[in-house]
């Protein structure tokens, strides 16, 4: 057996005790069965449909370990810029797994908004998490996010109540501290808006130090009828950890989601965002970036299900590719038999800055209806020479003038980033990524 | 010292001899005129001007301002004070005329050891020169060319000249395409410009503009030489007669 899954089954049985919600039947049967989902999907391989462009080695040949979690001795200092400004958000910061309340800051959140650790949601009133267990979206090849469902430690529970409205943001911090020894961290976020709610959920994850690690993430978003919520989700670990992630949306009628990704760290990331839209006139706007340079390896996929008639589905990915770098964006559109007045668009654009980068953009339309406006595009381009020279012509350098044309590629899905605060913070993580400085 | 000699120029694009012995002097405080048949070479001198590479230099000098111009990268060219109005301008998704043109003259101000503007300042300055071309507000904050008229790129490329106040202004047919409110803007803003520091070489195939700027010489670009020279009365011969008159002096 694969020494990761070893480990994990191991981790399972050792720890099961400790792990939130051991006493609560429903939750340890989930856990013990996705384990068993786990054991026999296995790990994914390149033999796996929609895994042949990933590199799958690592999985099997870095040993991660499991970390008791928490943080030793961190200042907040030290979290500063990988927070959007303080007094501006709402934030929840995780640390190596778990939830470290000294570091975060709830302060005013509105009456009938519920914020709080998964791990004590688990172990307090179990209950509570019974009816999201098994809301996944996702169908084969998910050995990974079956490992994340078997031992989760922690994790964000968000909960609005209908008609609730979250004035400012709500981040959460997922940040692993580098140790000698690889660790795997595994959190699971749930994120539920009741009816009419509205809210701005930023996810990020980031490294404090250089090292490797593994990030084996996963994120359920329901949105009830006529909810909105802006995900925002930004993938900034060490240019050295893997991180492995999916967000699960399902939405019902009228609910509009807007679900931002923006993929700028790791040797190896990949994000997996899947849609049901499940009610008339639910829409989603998935918006996507990956900025790569070196040997980084970058995927953004997405999986837009049209469940119901009558709605929409708006998609924007682009992709920056320098260096050795290597981007994969694959975009299912699934719409079922039966279904009709869809609406769905999806483009995506890439830009190549050395002629070592590659990049593999396949759409995907699997559409059994007839009823149905469907659009989709794919371009691939490196910066236009004509465009460098008039820069230069400016008394712009090389260099200055291919870094305003890159920033100028992406600023339009930047520009859709609202409020300012949120938009100038992403920006700045993205500098420090360097390819857009 | 003039601002721009051209000694026995000769440039090839691809392989194919393009300028064959271009000679020029631009003193300063003169605007020169250009003008020629299509295709003659005008914008290939233009942009070998600028620097641009695929304008091959197989014999021949330029000095702007006593120093060898062929020898300076493009930017190096701006950032002394050439400036090129291109006949063609680029568009530049999601890079606004303002963030580019604060690039362009703070490196211009690092490059000749000047203070940077700082933010407030050349917003002010910007805001200033837009409104002298009759700009709206907007027109700064949005992308560099991107869904303008042939006309509005024309008055970008001015409004860029009037912001970078070069020594040397090339302006490639910035007269092609505008309306005749914006021409007399244009030519008011060419004439800004016009002081003893200075010069102006003008491309362009109408009179109407150079009616309003009165430049110093007129001359013909023909066979890839410049084989006659005048002043604005050539320019009427050239509108009243056309070209065919000279294909004798130009082989
Ligand atoms: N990249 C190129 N490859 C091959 N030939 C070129 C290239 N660029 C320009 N030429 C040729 O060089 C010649 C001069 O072109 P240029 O653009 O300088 O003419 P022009 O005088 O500016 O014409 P117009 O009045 O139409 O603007 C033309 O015959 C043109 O086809
Ligand atoms: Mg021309």
């Amino acid at each position: 057996m694969n020494a990761l899954l070893q480990v994990c089954q191991q981790q399972l049985l050792a720890a099961d005790a400790q792990l939130p919600g051991h006493d609560a039947l429903s939750i340890r049967r989930f856990r013990q069965e996705a384990m068993q989902r786990a054991l026999q999907t296995g790990l994914p391989t390149q033999q796996m449909e929609h895994w042949k462009y990933t590199p799958t080695r690592w999985l099997t040949e870095s040993a991660y370990a499991f970390h008791a979690g928490g943080c030793v001795g961190l200042d907040p200092e030290d979290l500063k810029a990988l927070l959007v400004a303080r007094g501006q958000v709402h934030h929840l910061v995780f640390v190596n797994g778990l939830l470290s309340l000294p570091l975060s800051g709830l302060d005013g959140l509105p009456a009938g908004v519920q914020v709080e650790s998964m791990a004590r949601l688990a172990r307090e009133s179990p209950e509570a998490l019974e009816p999201w267990l098994g809301s996944d979206v996702t169908g084969a090849d998910q050995g990974l996010a079956a490992l994340n469902q078997a031992l989760w430690p922690d994790g964000a529970f968000v909960r609005l109540a209908s008609g609730v409205q979250l004035s400012q943001p709500l981040q959460l911090l997922f940040l692993t501290t580098s140790f000698r020894e690889p660790i795997v961290t595994l959190p699971w976020s749930v994120v539920i808006l009741g009816e009419g709610a509205r809210a701005q959920v930023i996810e990020s994850y980031a490294t404090l130090g250089q090292g490797d690690h593994f990030t084996n993430a996963r994120t359920t978003l329901v949105l009830g009828q006529g909810a909105q919520l802006d995900h925002l989700l930004l993938l900034a670990e060490s240019d050295r950890a893997h991180h492995v992630g999916s967000v699960q949306a399902t939405q019902l009628g009228a609910s509009r989601l807007a679900a931002r990704v923006f993929a700028v760290g790791g040797a190896l990331t990949r994000h997996e965002l899947h849609v049901a839209l499940a009610g008339a006139e639910a829409e989603c706007h998935p918006d996507g970036l990956f900025v790569a340079g070196g040997r980084q390896h970058l995927e953004l996929h997405s999986w837009i299900h049209h469940l119901h008639s009558h709605t929409r589905s708006q998609q924007w990915f682009k992709g920056v590719l320098d260096g050795e770098a290597r981007g994969v964006f694959n975009g299912v559109v699934r719409v079922p038999q039966g279904v009709r007045e869809i609406q769905a668009r999806q483009q995506t654009d890439n830009l190549l800055l050395s002629d070592r980068a590659e990049i593999a953009a396949k759409p995907q339309l699997e559409i059994h209806s007839d009823a149905v406006q469907c659009h989709h595009g794919a371009t691939v381009g490196s910066l236009d020479a004509e465009a460098i020279f008039y820069l230069r012509s400016r008394g712009l350098d090389e260099e200055c003038a291919r870094k305003l044309l890159v920033q100028g590629f992406i600023d339009v899905l930047l520009q859709r980033v609202q409020p300012a605060v949120v938009r100038e913070w992403i920006a700045r993580r993205l500098n420090s990524g360097e390819v857009a400085s | 010292m003039n601002i721009l000699e051209i000694r026995n120029l000769h440039v090839s694009v691809q392989r194919k001899p393009i300028l064959c012995g271009v000679e020029l002097a631009l003193q300063p405080g003169e605007i020169h005129a250009i003008m020629g048949p299509n295709g003659s070479g005008k914008s290939t001198l233009a942009n070998l001007l600028a620097g641009r590479e695929e304008c091959q230099v197989t014999a021949g000098e330029v000095f702007y301002q006593g120093l060898d111009l062929l020898s300076l990268a493009p930017e190096e060219r701006a950032r002394a004070g050439v400036f090129l109005g291109f006949q063609h301008p680029v568009e530049i998704p999601g890079v606004s005329t303002a963030r580019l043109l604060k690039e362009a003259f703070n490196a211009r101000q690092r490059y000749r050891r000047l203070p940077e503007m700082d933010a407030i300042a050349f917003r002010d300055h910007l805001g200033a020169q837009a409104g002298k071309l009759g700009l709206p507000a907007d027109w700064l904050l949005r992308p560099v060319n991107v869904g303008f008229s042939g006309g509005e790129k024309k008055r970008n490329e001015l409004l860029q000249m009037l912001v970078l106040e070069p020594h040397l202004a090339i302006l490639d047919e910035i007269d092609s395409g505008l309306d005749i409110d914006a021409l007399a803007l244009v030519a008011e803003g060419i004439n800004a410009l016009r002081d003893p520091g200075r010069a102006t070489l003008l491309i362009t195939h109408y009179p109407r503009l150079l009616d309003r700027v009165a430049p110093d010489r007129v001359h013909v670009l023909m066979g890839g030489r410049i084989i006659v020279s005048g002043d604005m009365a050539l320019a009427r011969e050239l509108e009243r007669q056309g070209y065919g008159w000279l294909e004798e002096v130009a082989t």
